[in-house]
């Protein structure tokens, strides 16, 4: 998990171009939304492209976005769950 | 003191996959009638979609029976947004009856993608074709029109914006004498992948203003008025229909996302009320693209503007929403139903449930009022406002009009050419990376732009360096035109690599930049300016142009002080950058 939870982080930062950040910059505790990396909707839309890209999984709602976004550690487990690649 | 010219409309046409002409789109429309439909793996996208799309290329292939002369024998075969778009204007121009090859004619084209299906076959080849102002010279050719055609590419207000700037030219450069207003967009894998990432599309017919409403549809379509001007309305016919004033404003809030409180569009709407006798105003015609916040957005607005009990309709629940020609065809259907005296019903709604409430038109219905009012917003913050009137037989309105005359006084007050760009050593990339970071700028989105709004907003960075001015609040008195000839072409081709058929995963990060204005929308947002924000694009760079257009904002919109204008285009190896601040005299400045 802390594996995945790493990779994550990386590649949260290569999509979503957060210049200058570096994984241990990111708790994976911490909401990804709201305040800290100041992401919007538009990053949010991003991670789920990042989903199917990287895990092969498709969410069937945006809305679903919501809770697995919550934290990188519970959206690392969400895609642990149902990644299919 | 009045306007110098009432601005009318001449001639108009709309080709859609109801039927075509603009009476029978009326007829068809009032019967109910959509071509709203869903397709399943057409272009090779695997989720289905709703559109209403051309069923065959049998009627756009048609226009080339239709030109007698030979003027365009020379020329290329037309594509079918091209093809669409001389259509809808041929129709206009026959019904205006004027020579549209005289050169007091101009043609202005409103498109946001134009030709962009194009780049799934060019490649990274530099082909002409998907470049907006080589399809509106093509167009503007057809006719025998030498005159460099403008493109206003306002992401969804287009329509909309090339018609308050066919006012602006007829009423303040006294160039033209007639602007022929030309709106086409043509769908592909392109747009709908793009609006799919954005998880914009409805999976059922839209539900404009419903409480269940779940996203839009996109259409097809092509749409053109011929404008004219006359110092003497009075003796046009009754029934014309008379362009009273437009209004653009930006939000300043967010490059895909309305703003909550619906700031630009209010001041839009109040800019083109004040003076107006409101209680004329018959009905509105909303965007209403059935999107959760857009029509919350409206609804809000249009409160605060204190017309909520005004008949309202969105005509998107017929053609789904045509982009850049949606302003232009929904003017149309809107003044034949002024001059018809009612109001269309808003197809698709059935329980209106929005975050202000809406008299929203759930049937057709006879109306009084002899006006109505066209909203319209989109990606970029960008907003507009446009109110027509029935010219009466009493001489009709245009009288005790604001103060409008072409006499701003402007100067430059600090102007920035960027460096010249080109790929070399160090990608354009990493240059404009490092210019970011010699210039000490701290904000973290630009790197998440495309290079276009990189370019424009390190420009506008360099040209409001130690200006003093307001930071804090949104100013309705500083506006932004833009300028160049890529549109947004250079990001058009990274986002067409993300839909490539074996590594399909459209980006939405990436397609938020596929339009033009949204460079205009950034610096809007980074420097919180709330007055006009509209971009052009042309074939080169052109001094007189520029000025005249920002002589006609500063004389249409008398509250603004500052205008950020200038020449910001991208394209595969090159970067140019020439911003300038203009900043308005005030009179008491002159005489000293």
């Amino acid at each position: 998990m802390e594996e995945l939870i790493y990779k994550l982080k990386e590649e949260i930062i290569d999509v979503l171009n957060l210049e200058g950040m570096k994984p241990e910059d990111i708790d994976e505790n911490a909401p990804l939304f709201g305040e800290g990396l100041g992401l919007d909707s538009i990053d949010a839309l991003e991670l789920i492209v990042l989903m199917e890209k990287n895990y092969g999984i498709k969410l069937k709602n945006a809305n679903e976005g919501k809770e697995i976004f919550k934290s990188v550690r519970v959206m690392a487990e969400y895609i642990n769950e149902h990644k299919t690649k | 003191m009045k306007n110098k010219y009432s601005i009318y409309q001449k001639g108009h046409s709309i080709i859609s996959p109801l039927a075509h002409g603009s009476y029978a789109n009326f007829e068809a429309i009032i019967a109910g009638k959509s071509q709203l439909q869903c397709y399943e793996q057409r272009w090779g996208i695997p989720e289905p979609f709703f559109a209403s799309l051309f069923q065959d290329e049998h009627d756009l292939n048609a226009v080339e029976t239709l030109h007698e002369t030979s003027l365009h024998q020379m020329e290329p075969q037309y594509t079918r947004f091209e093809k669409l778009a001389i259509k809808a204007a041929e129709d206009a121009i026959k019904q205006a009856n004027i020579d549209a090859s005289n050169e007091r004619v101009l043609f202005i084209l409103s498109t946001t993608k134009g030709n962009v299906e194009l780049l799934e076959h060019l490649g990274s080849c530099h082909d002409n074709r998907p470049y907006l102002w080589y399809s509106a010279q093509l167009i503007a050719k057809y006719f025998g029109n030498q005159n460099t055609p403008i493109v206003a590419s306002n992401a969804c207000i287009s329509g909309c914006a090339a018609q308050i700037a066919a006012y602006n030219m007829l009423q303040y450069s006294d160039q033209y004498d007639y602007v022929v207003v030309v709106g086409a967009e043509v769908l592909s894998k392109f747009i709908i992948s793009g609006f799919q990432s954005f998880k914009a599309l409805s999976p059922e017919r839209c539900k404009p203003f419903d409480q269940n409403r779940c996203g839009l549809n996109l259409g097809e379509a092509g749409a053109a008025i011929v404008y004219a001007r006359t110092k003497t309305p009075e003796e046009l016919p009754e029934q014309t229909i008379i362009m009273e004033a437009g209004a653009i404003n930006n939000d300043a809030n967010h490059i895909s996302g309305p703003s909550r409180t619906g700031e630009g569009l209010l001041k839009s709407i109040h800019k083109v009320t004040e003076n107006f006798d409101t209680q004329r105003i018959a009905f509105i015609n909303t965007h209403g693209t059935a999107t959760l916040y857009n029509d919350d957005m409206e609804s809000v607005a249009i409160n605060r503007a204190s017309l909520q009990d005004i008949p309202v309709n969105s005509l998107k629940g017929y053609y789904g929403h045509t982009l850049g020609a949606a302003g232009i065809m929904e003017v149309i259907l809107s003044s034949i139903a002024l001059q018809k005296r009612m109001v269309i019903k808003s197809l698709g709604t059935e329980q209106a449930g929005t975050a202000q409430p809406l008299n929203v038109c759930m049937e057709n219905h006879k109306i009084q009022g002899d006006a109505f009012l066209k909203l319209i917003s989109g990606f970029g913050g960008s907003n507009a406002a446009v109110l027509f009137s029935l010219r009466q037989g009493s001489g009709g309105r245009s009288q005790g009009t604001v103060i409008r005359i072409h006499n701003s006084q402007f100067t430059i007050h600090n102007s920035i050419v960027l460096p010249q760009i080109t790929i070399g050593a160090q990608g354009i990339d990493d240059q404009l990376a490092q210019l970011y970071r010699n210039i000490g700028m701290s904000y973290p989105k630009f790197f998440k732009m495309d290079r276009l709004c990189k370019a424009g907003i390190l420009g506008a960075e360099m040209l409001l360096k130690d200006y003093d001015f307001d930071h804090e609040n949104v100013k309705a008195d500083w506006g932004i035109i833009l300028m160049n000839s890529a549109s947004s072409l250079d990001n058009d081709r990274r986002y067409q690599e993300t839909i490539a058929e074996d590594n399909y995963y459209p980006s939405p990060a990436v397609f938020v930049y596929t339009l033009a204005n949204i460079v205009t929308g950034e610096i809007a947002i980074r420097h919180k300016i709330g007055g006009e924000s509209s971009f052009y694009v042309m074939p080169k760079f052109d001094q007189n142009l520029m000025e005249e257009v920002i002589g006609q904002a500063f004389t249409t919109n008398p509250e603004l002080t500052h205008i950020i204008c200038g020449w910001v285009d991208v394209d595969g190896e090159e970067c140019k950058v020439n911003m300038k601040l203009y900043k308005r005299i005030q009179n008491s400045e002159i005489k000293q």
